[in-house]
């Protein structure tokens, strides 16, 4: 008797840790893949208002955009007499991107230019060097920006110009950027980006190369809308920057551009204030000379339109 | 001797019990959207299932960002607006097989499933047709039905009404191994 209890005891020892596995919840035995993922959607559209995101297209993906702003809505340049703006465009920038891969993108873009320096035409590469991960392992994302502007205007007999131009290469305008974004949660992103410069003309006594800083963020209201916001600031020499507010009579600012920006599933669409009177970085960080507080702000539109060639089946 | 042999049946006895769970980590899973418009499919390959041999009963859990698309700006949005990956990360169900099935004996068997589909966040009983081919080694499950997307709180805006079915086909196919 003694026996048999003892070889009923070590059975069931022998069985306890296994019936407790046949026990456990089918729920336990599911085996999920751990899958390391990296952040998407950080933004929206390629660009916030005034400034670049860090998002790229994806392959063979092709996006145009049509970008617009509008004449001064209030201030002396304003008002009813020329519809709060609308009678006029400071300018408007057409443009093309294609996916060369899912981290590079090339783009093709013709703007009308703000100012003097018109007739712009712009080549750019997008490049998409970090991305954050769900693990938090990267807590952010870096996306390079570069781009050649020529401006095709006719150039100034004036030496002092800003279009005095004597050979091509002082048409070409360069800009680096590199956008260092997080989305902190699918409602709420944030970017800072330091941007380089560099004019192969200016205007007399203005700098060839300027550094600048921009901020910029995105919360969403709706599934579909979301606010956009986006401030730059241009360093320009203390010096260079009274002398030139001196002789040309005019005032540098920092660009604000805020407003509203609609998801469609395929189209995305802004709508915004801005002061910056040109669009391109070629130009609206270095030479912004309208000022909110004066009136000098405006409507923006843009369309943006995302056509995939990709044909071939998921895999 | 006599323990020995005693030994041995509890042994078996106990593998016996452990074999009752069979489990899949390879769930494939594929949904397709027609309309006049536009065609959408979406495969995802790293769904897991569990399946109780003795019980019949059987779940699945599926990560929603594994389905991949054949436009990325789909994926992304089918991540975003529409499935909402970030608040409802898996699509599961949970059920049983109405028929009893004697998964020693190889063979096909029609079943039936009862049970609950949680997709986007919306829990709802279904019962659906498949089929189990039993072999020596593995059994695999296979079914297909549809998903109205009205039921599980999907909404699909005006603008792109013409792009989305409103009612998805979807198809599953696991193979199960015994639980080790």
């Amino acid at each position: 008797m003694k026996y048999h209890l003892k070889s009923l005891l070590y059975l069931f020892a022998l069985c306890l840790p296994i019936v407790a596995s046949a026990q456990d919840s089918l729920e336990n035995a599911l085996q999920m893949p751990v899958e390391k993922k990296n952040v998407k959607a950080t933004f929206k559209a390629t660009k916030l208002i005034n400034i670049q995101t860090n998002e790229t297209i994806y392959k063979n993906e092709m996006d145009f955009r049509v970008d617009h702003r509008f004449g001064d809505i209030a201030g002396s340049g304003g008002g009813i007499k020329n519809f709060f703006g609308l009678d006029q465009s400071t300018d408007i920038r057409i443009g093309f991107e294609y996916g060369i891969s899912d981290k590079l993108s090339v783009g093709l873009a013709r703007a009308k230019g703000a100012g003097i320096v018109t007739q712009l035409y712009e080549g750019n590469l997008k490049y998409r060097l970090l991305e954050q991960t769900d693990d938090e392992k990267v807590p952010v994302a870096v996306t390079l920006f570069g781009s050649t502007t020529i401006a095709a205007v006719k150039a100034s007999t004036d030496p002092t110009a800003v279009n005095a131009y004597s050979k091509f290469q002082d048409r070409l305008t360069y800009v680096v950027q590199a956008v260092i974004a997080r989305k902190f949660n699918s409602n709420f992103s944030m970017l800072v980006m330091p941007s380089y410069i560099h004019r192969n003309f200016t205007v007399f006594g203005d700098q060839n190369d300027m550094l600048a800083l921009s901020v910029g963020g995105r919360i969403k209201i709706t599934k579909r809308m979301a606010f956009v916001a986006d401030y730059t600031i241009p360093f320009r020499d203390k010096d260079k920057k009274a002398y030139l507010e001196n002789t040309l009579g005019t005032q540098y600012y920092k660009t604000l551009g805020a407003g509203l920006e609609f998801e469609t599933g395929g189209h995305i669409f802004h709508l915004n204030f801005t002061n910056a009177t040109a669009i391109q970085e070629s130009q609206f960080i270095t030479d912004t000379n309208t000022s909110w507080l004066k009136g000098q702000y405006r409507w923006g539109f843009s369309i943006a339109r995302r056509f995939s060639f990709d044909k071939k089946k998921a895999k | 001797m006599q323990k020995l042999l005693f030994t041995l049946i509890a042994l078996l006895l106990c593998t016996g019990i452990k074999a009752q769970i069979w489990v899949s980590k390879n769930v494939t899973s594929s949904f397709f959207s027609s309309t006049p418009v536009e065609d959408i499919d979406a495969l995802s390959k790293t769904g897991a299932s569990a399946l109780n041999v003795k019980t019949n009963d059987i779940i699945f859990k599926i990560n929603n960002t594994s389905f991949q698309f054949k436009k990325k700006l789909m994926q992304e949005h089918f991540n975003e607006n529409y499935i909402e990956s970030d608040k409802y990360p898996t699509s599961d169900f949970k059920g049983k097989i109405i028929e009893q099935i004697d998964f020693s004996k190889p063979g096909t068997y029609p079943i039936t499933i009862k049970g609950n589909l949680q997709i986007h966040g919306v829990t709802k009983e279904y019962q659906v047709k498949g089929s189990l081919v039993i072999t020596a080694d593995e059994v695999k499950a296979t079914s297909a039905f549809n998903v109205k997307l009205a039921d599980h709180a999907i909404k699909i805006p005006t603008i792109v009404f013409k792009q989305i079915a409103e009612t998805i086909q979807v198809k599953m196919t696991a193979t199960y191994q015994p639980k080790k």
